[in-house]
């Protein structure tokens, strides 16, 4: 019986690496981890503490729409792994992923898996429109209308629950497949275990 | 017997239905945090509040049903794997019913699905991304909880349910002479 794999070339994982992949892999970049632990510290920061009068607030929203700006150039031309047409958007990708939950399947990503990329992209436009309708509320011609103030306050609503079911995603994930996914942000490193143990 | 690990495509009701599921999370999850913010510009839960947060539960509780549907779709399409035709569509929904009443979990089902298409441990291993001990603990949960002695007996359960049905009840008895 010859077993094809079909989830994983076409998810833009070069050809001759094995279905699950095992042992130790390189894949987040300096630039994708420091990135990813700003915008937290960052985001916090405005979401919960600095108050939105204050210029203080205002300097993270820019520091925050810079970041991004820089990720998306990052996401053309830096590592593989960092690179938008390594993690494409892919419904099918997601469903597979999905189905492979619900029944007990173990196929780990090296870089992001379907679902993953979703959330990364979510994130990063509602970043954007935060950040973009937070500016906007600092200026002559949209200072106090209503509509801006309610966008920005809707999409930080949207961004503190897709954040939310970030941390869930990657808690479950990371025990669903054996992977510290969170450590793996921070060193950078997917420690694969062998897999079924 | 050849099995490709198929891509679930979107275009299908699974597909439909996961946009469902996003469409009316984001929506109740912006009315519950429209909700809080009035709760904190009141200062208090009003009665109006009450109804909305009422409102809310019963949105949730939607979403909680179509997971679990959607739930229940992924597996019994993994169990068929291409059902094409209606009989084999029709084979995955008896052994879903089936492996339910077995009270098989999640992962012995799936090792049981594989192991009744054919698969020996080694490929059903690689189907699932574990080890062929892990697939080995599974198909013995299967055996026991079904009560069969292996992989045989594991088969003909089905295969005898297929002959219950009326297959062929034109079919004229066979004779000792028409061999």
């Amino acid at each position: 019986m010859a077993i094809k794999d079909a989830s994983f070339t076409d998810f833009s994982e070069s050809e001759d690496r094995p279905a699950s992949p095992r042992g130790t892999h390189h894949v987040w970049d300096i630039f994708v981890r420091i990135f990813h632990w700003s915008i937290v510290g960052l985001f916090t920061a405005n979401a919960f503490f600095t108050s939105p009068k204050h210029d203080l607030h205002h300097y993270i929203g820019y520091t925050v729409a810079g970041l991004v700006t820089l990720r998306i150039i990052w996401g053309l031309v830096g590592s593989h792994h960092a690179r938008f047409t390594s993690f494409p958007p892919s419904p099918s990708g997601a469903l597979t992923q999905l189905r492979d939950m619900a029944t007990g399947r173990r196929h780990a990503h090296l870089g992001h898996s379907p679902l993953g990329a979703l959330m990364i992209y979510n994130l990063l436009v509602t970043l954007l429109v935060i950040a973009g309708s937070g500016y906007l509320m600092t200026t002559d011609a949209y200072w106090g209308v209503k509509w801006v103030e309610e966008l920005h306050v809707t999409a930080v609503d949207w961004a503190e629950i897709s954040v939310a079911a970030h941390i869930v995603a990657v808690i479950y994930e990371s025990r669903r497949l054996r992977v510290n996914l969170a450590r793996a942000m921070i060193t950078g490193k997917k420690v694969f275990g062998r897999s079924g143990r | 017997m050849q099995l490709t690990r198929e891509r679930v495509s979107a275009w299908t009701k699974e597909g439909a239905l996961v946009a469902l599921i996003l469409f009316q999370a984001a929506c109740t999850s912006l009315f519950v945090a429209d909700v809080f913010d009035d709760i904190k510009e009141a200062g208090h839960i009003t009665l109006h509040l009450n109804i909305e947060l009422f409102a809310n539960l019963g949105l949730i509780a939607g979403i909680a049903v179509e997971g679990v549907v959607l739930w229940k779709l992924l597996r019994r399409q993994a169990m068929a794997e291409r059902a094409l035709s209606a009989a084999q569509g029709a084979m995955a929904d008896l052994m879903a019913e089936q492996f339910r009443h077995w009270g098989l979990t999640a992962a012995e089902a799936d090792v049981a699905s594989f192991t009744i298409k054919g698969f020996t441990i080694a490929e059903t291993a690689e189907l699932r991304g574990s080890s062929e001990a892990t697939v080995k603990s599974h198909l013995n949960a299967v055996y026991r909880k079904a009560g069969v002695s292996g992989r045989a007996q594991l088969v003909s359960v089905f295969v005898e349910e297929l002959f219950h049905g009326p297959i062929r009840s034109d079919a004229a008895p066979q004779t000792a002479s028409a061999k």
